[in-house]
Parts: C-alpha cells; sequence; structure tokens
C-alpha cells in the first residue's frame, strides 16, 4: 500500500519538474529515514487526508531551487528570494495535484493541503507521525531534492 | 437515458451532464462509444478526465470487458483496464493479469499490474510476485515483498529472511532500503514461531532504523511473540535481556509478566541494567505477580534501580503495598532516605498521597521533598497539597521552598522515564534549570528554539534519533562547537565510544552508575 501510494508523486514530480522546469531529475534508491526530520534549503510540504492521513514533503538543495527558478522564469528573475518561494509552493501545488489525480484513478481518493514553503539554509522540518518515513533522492545536474513521505 | 451520439459536437455543459450521468448509471451500452472517446480524446482535460471516471464507472460491473481490455492494444485502455480490475478486486482477471505480467518489461507498467494483482490478492498470483522479488526497481521489489506478505507465502520465508540477512552486511547495514522495511512488516504477518524467532533473533540488527521497525513489528505481534522473547531474555547476552524486557513491557501481556518475574526468581536479572530493564517492563504490565516483584525491588539500594521501582509501583497503587512501603519508609535508615528520595525523584505523586496522613511515612516524604531543588518538582507536590488540604497540609506548604529559576540551563535526552527523572534530580542538585527531552530530537528541538545550554547529557540508543546523531547535530551548530557533552552508554557499548567521540562527545559516563559519579562529572566538564 505504501509503495503504492509512493509511486505516483515519483512520477509526478519528474513530470512537474522536466515539463515546468526543464529539468530532468534521476531517481536515487528509496530508503526509511532515521529521523523524522526532513533537511534542506527550500521545502515545500503539503498534508493529505483521506483514505489514509500523512504528510509529502519536497525539499531542494538551494543551487536545485535556484536552478528550477532560472529555468522557469529565464531572465525575469526580480527577487531571487520570493521567485523561489513561489516557484517551490505552485511546483509542490502541481506535483500534490497530479500525484492526487493519479491515485484517484486507482480509486484512492485523498485531499491535499495548501502547500507551505520553508526556506533557510540546512532548515528541518517535522513529520508528525510514528510511522516510518520512505525518502526517495533525487539527483540533477544543479544539485539534489529529496521527496518524503508518511502515511499513518 | 444520455446519449453519447454526436458527443463531441455538443456544448461543454451536454457534455459533462451526459458523462455524469453515465458515472451514475454505468450503463453498459455506453461503453464502445466510451472506449472511443478514450483512445480519441476530446482534448479539454476535464472533459477527458470524466471520460475516464465513466468509463471506470461502466467498466466496474462488466468483468469480461475488464478483462478483454487487458490485452487491448490501446496502453490508456488497458491501463484503465488493469487499475479497474484491481480497484474493483475482480478475481476472474487474474489469470490474464499474471499472463500480461509475464511479458511486460516497462517498469510503470509492471508495477501497475502487480499493484492490481496484490489488491485482488488471489493466491494463483503468488509465482509473479516471487518471480519479482529480486526486481531491480525497488519499488516493484517492495510491491512484490507486501503481497507476499498479506498472502502469507511461507514460501517465500526463507528468501525474506535472506533479504533481511543481506541488510545486515558491513556494506549494506548503514542504510534502511524501503525493501528491508517492507521485508521486516512481511516477515511479521506470518506469525509462526520460526518468523517469529528470526525476528527477534534480528533485534541487535547494525542499523538502528532497522532495530526500530522490528521491535514495533514484535510490539505489533504480541502475545504471539512472548515465547520467543523469553528465550531470547534467557539465553542471550544483558543486551538481549534489555531488548527483550523492553518489548515484553510494551506488549503488556499479563504471561511476560509472569515470565520476567520467573526469570528474575532464576537469577537471570543478576545486572542492574537487566534489572533496570524487568523492574520497568513490569511496572508497564502490572500483574500481581509483577507487583509483589516490585515491592521486593524495594530493597534495592541502587538509586536509579529504586527509581524504576517507585515509577513502577506509582501506576497500581494498593493497599499492601502502601503498608510495606509504610514500613520501609519509616525506619528512618539510609534505606528509607533513599526511598523517600526516589519518591520526589520520580514525582510518584499517588504514592506520596498515600503516605502523607501515615505517621513517620508523611513527614519523611516532606523532609525529602523540602531537600529538592527542582522547581518543577516542588510545584507538582505544592498542587498536590493543596487537593490534600487541612491543617498539616497547609504548615507543609508554608515549609516549601520558593526556588529561583537558576540561570545555568542543562538539557538531557533519555528515553526512559526513570532515567530522565533522575538526570532531572541530579542536575537541579546541582543548580541547572533542566530541559528534559524523550529523544534526540525533542532535544535538538530546544536549540533550535534559540535555548543556551551550560552542558548537555545524552543517552547513546533512543528512538527517533539516537544520541550519536544528536551530538553532530549540535556540534554542526553555531556556538555549540564546545558545550560539554556528556555521553551514558552501557558497558556493552563501550566499542561505539570511539565512534561518539569522533562524533564531539566531551566525557562518557557508563550505566550504572551512581548519582555521585554523574554529578562529579558535569562538575568536571562544566568548569
Amino acid at each position: 500500500m505504501d509503495v503504492e501510494l509512493a509511486k505516483p508523486f515519483i512520477k509526478a514530480a519528474i513530470d512537474v519538474l522536466s515539463t515546468m522546469a526543464f529539468i530532468k531529475p534521476e531517481v536515487g534508491k528509496p530508503y526509511i529515514k532515521k529521523n523524522t526530520v526532513a533537511a534542506g534549503d527550500v521545502s515545500g510540504m503539503v498534508g493529505i487526508t483521506g483514505d489514509r492521513n500523512g504528510s509529502v514533503s519536497i525539499s531542494f538543495t538551494k543551487g536545485c531551487a535556484v536552478a528550477i527558478v532560472k529555468n522557469m522564469l529565464g531572465d525575469e528573475i526580480e527577487d531571487i528570494m520570493t521567485d523561489v518561494k513561489d516557484a517551490v509552493g505552485e511546483l509542490t501545488n502541481m506535483i500534490s495535484g497530479q500525484a492526487r489525480a493519479g491515485l484517484a484513478e486507482r480509486g484512492l481518493v485523498f485531499q491535499g493541503s495548501t502547500p507551505t514553503v520553508v526556506m533557510g539554509d540546512g532548515h528541518t522540518i517535522s513529520h508528525m507521525t510514528k510511522a516510518p518515513i520512505m525518502a526517495i533522492p533525487f539527483t540533477t545536474s544543479d544539485g539534489s531534492f529529496t521527496i518524503e513521505f508518511c502515511f499513518e | 437515458m444520455a446519449t453519447l451520439d454526436d458527443f463531441r459536437n455538443k456544448e461543454f455543459l451536454d457534455q459533462i451532464t451526459i458523462l455524469n450521468e453515465i458515472s451514475g448509471s454505468k450503463n453498459p451500452e455506453a461503453l464502445p462509444k466510451l472506449v472511443e472517446l478514450l483512445k480519441k480524446p476530446v482534448g479539454d482535460t476535464s472533459i477527458d478526465y470524466m471520460v475516464v471516471n465513466a468509463l471506470n464507472a461502466v467498466l466496474s460491473g462488466n468483468e469480461e470487458k475488464v478483462i478483454e481490455g487487458l490485452t487491448d492494444e490501446h496502453d490508456g485502455y488497458r491501463i484503465l483496464c488493469i487499475r479497474v480490475a484491481g480497484e474493483h478486486g475482480f478475481k476472474a482477471a487474474t489469470g490474464s493479469l499474471v499472463k500480461v505480467a509475464q511479458t511486460e518489461f516497462d517498469p510503470d507498467r509492471l508495477m501497475e499490474i502487480l499493484t492490481s494483482l496484490a489488491r485482488i490478492a488471489d493466491t494463483a498470483a503468488l509465482p509473479i510476485f516471487r518471480k519479482h522479488l529480486e526486481h531491480n526497481d525497488p519499488f516493484i521489489k517492495s510491491a512484490c515483498i507486501e503481497a507476499l506478505g498479506k498472502l502469507k507465502d511461507e514460501t517465500s520465508i526463507e528468501h525474506l529472511k535472506v533479504m533481511i540477512e543481506d541488510s545486515d552486511s558491513p556494506e549494506r547495514f548503514e542504510v534502511c532500503d524501503i525493501t528491508t522495511w517492507k521485508a521486516v512488516e512481511a516477515m511479521a504477518s506470518f506469525s509462526r514461531d520460526d518468523t517469529i524467532g528470526f525476528l527477534v533473533e534480528k533485534l541487535h540488527h547494525t542499523n538502528p532504523t532497522v532495530r526500530r521497525i522490528i521491535t514495533d513489528a514484535l510490539i505489533t505481534i504480541g502475545a504471539p511473540s512472548i515465547n520467543m522473547l523469553f528465550n531470547a531474555f534467557e539465553s542471550g547476552d544483558a543486551d538481549s535481556k534489555i531488548l527483550s524486557a523492553n518489548i515484553l513491557g510494551f506488549v503488556g501481556d499479563r504471561s511476560g509478566a509472569d515470565g520476567l518475574v520467573a526469570a528474575f526468581d532464576k537469577g537471570l536479572a543478576d545486572d542492574s541494567n537487566v534489572r533496570y530493564a524487568v523492574y520497568e517492563a513490569l511496572g508497564r504490565i502490572g500483574t500481581m505477580k509483577g507487583i509483589i516483584c516490585l515491592v521486593d525491588g524495594l530493597s534495592e539500594t541502587d538509586e536509579l534501580i529504586l527509581m524504576a521501582v517507585i515509577g513502577g509501583l506509582e501506576k497500581h497503587v494498593n493497599p499492601g503495598m502502601i503498608s510495606t512501603l509504610t514500613k520501609v519508609i519509616s525506619n528512618d535508615d539510609d534505606q528509607s532516605d533513599r526511598l523517600s528520595k526516589a519518591v520526589v525523584s520520580s514525582r510518584a505523586i499517588n504514592i506520596f498521597d498515600a503516605l502523607y496522613e501515615v505517621d513517620g511515612a508523611g513527614d519523611v516524604l516532606m523532609d525529602a521533598l523540602l531537600q529538592s531543588n527542582d522547581p518543577e518538582v516542588i510545584e507538582q507536590f505544592r498542587a498536590l497539597l493543596i487537593d490534600i488540604g487541612g491543617s498539616r497540609a497547609e504548615e507543609d506548604l508554608d515549609r516549601l521552598p520558593e526556588i529561583a529559576t537558576s540561570l545555568s540551563k542543562a538539557l538531557a535526552a533519555d528515553d526512559s522515564r526513570s532515567m530522565c527523572a533522575m538526570h532531572r534530580a541530579i542536575l537541579t542538585d546541582l543548580g541547572f534549570k533542566p530541559f528534559m527531552a524523550t529523544n534526540g530530537e525533542e532535544a535538538y528541538e530546544f536549540i533550535e528554539q534559540g535555548e543556551e545550554f551550560d552542558v548537555i547529557i545524552t543517552d547513546m540508543n533512543m528512538p527517533v534519533m539516537d544520541g550519536m546523531e544528536l551530538v553532530g547535530k549540535v556540534r554542526n551548530t553555531p556556538g555549540y562547537e564546545d558545550v560539554p557533552i556528556i555521553m551514558v552508554t552501557t558497558e556493552s557499548e563501550a566499542s561505539q565510544q570511539e565512534m561518539a567521540r569522533k562524533a564531539g562527545v566531551t566525557a562518557f559516563v557508563t550505566k550504572p552508575f551512581n548519582p555521585d559519579t554523574l554529578k562529579a562529572k558535569i562538575e568536571e566538564v562544566t568548569r
């Protein structure tokens, strides 16, 4: 069940990033996290409710986040901080939406919260759960990012 | 009936109404035209999406058509049929799905088929799950492990064992793969003696995450795991005994307590760390035999162990226990001092309440309370005395000191309640304001919130975030490069001390220790 839930998010992340930001992420080996903390420089998070409850986060390194914004906005970057925040929020929203649509086609109906973006070098976010957290690492030519899931 | 004739030329709103109606009526006559709409989409995202929904609805009552569609040349329709078969658990589709899976090499499509087969949960699909147990794609592999566990496929047990064994090899143990997680969960679903025995044996897995997953799995299995845990307790080393006792405590089954008491009587808990774990477990379970054993534990002299005993008894206060406690506490000797101190430090409110009105015992407890420097402890007992009321309580309330919050702060992290109580008592004795955490993550949160500490005390093994990781994170936090960190370890963890020292631990204290040892160490490093 857990694996079945994770797959559409991965597919959505790859789809969204390659269409919107022209970045082709390579999927690494998924693992179970030692702790409940997501670490990165810029993170987008959504809460998921429905058949099961949980949260999903996508944490980007600075380099990767900036590359995404540059690819999305070209030379029109005004304020890099605001643009990064907007872009990551938007991407998280799209990934969450597309993944949930994919799950709905399998008869699994979920609602997603509006995304929250957290910025700050090396910040951490805690998933409030007792269940193991699955992390899927991605690499791109501009840095890495990680998607994390936990479902009760 | 809504008709799909000339659908493409209809108004948007009409199109929506028609598709909605079909989704509701599930009229099979609409099928051919819907399939055609799927294969040649209208081009409007919302309409196309609704076509999929309507098709799903119509197909949900049409098993034959779904099975036919499993081999359709059109990718989208084929996937839709695969999903519908899974969603509605069409057992008749198993054979065809297995056949399709045999020749499917695209990982995404294979995953779709396997997911549907897992949902249908027909044993006829076992061979295909077994076949892909070593698939390169970790998600496919995990889905197969999950399905084999769900179907309780005993043939795969050996394979699962090998997977868990392999995950403990020197080149792999650092990461807990999702496949390892799934293999442990699948293994736990069998609830056979050999599978449970295997998991108990693997409680020592080198990777702390895997250890935690196995512990949780055994707690979930519950009573059936008790015998195996006893075997480990009886034949294993001190570490095995501690781990098994902890799990037995969390399982909370009566027979667990009885067995622990028996083991205790056989002299299997002579090691003080083991005894401590046994008392904590007995306190959690709380059977008559267990409580009697805890009452016997009142003669322990080690302060830490006494706190485990008192902490355990606190949850199950009864008249017999109180009469014994009254006797030993009123004795006015070293042991009564230790006990009253343990009652205060572990904040055993119920015991205090029961003994307060008893001549002799109440005075000894009040003396111990008046010696405490911990503002939180004082506050808690103050509230209790107000509750008790009466002239005596009022007099005692007046005697309670107002403790000014001290300026030096200390952080202590330990997952054992008694250890936390002990750290708290030691730190307040030394004039620190204590901040307590039950794991590394909670501890680090205090630091993230900007608290500044003069000393940090941490356990090595804790759930969620262990001591080693906490130390690493603390040392990487600006301003925390030189704050003294004391790590509390057991003898058996000595081998990991070198690693901990490299991570930034200032000093070590080996369990069991008496409070003075830790006090001296704290004074030494904060000087």
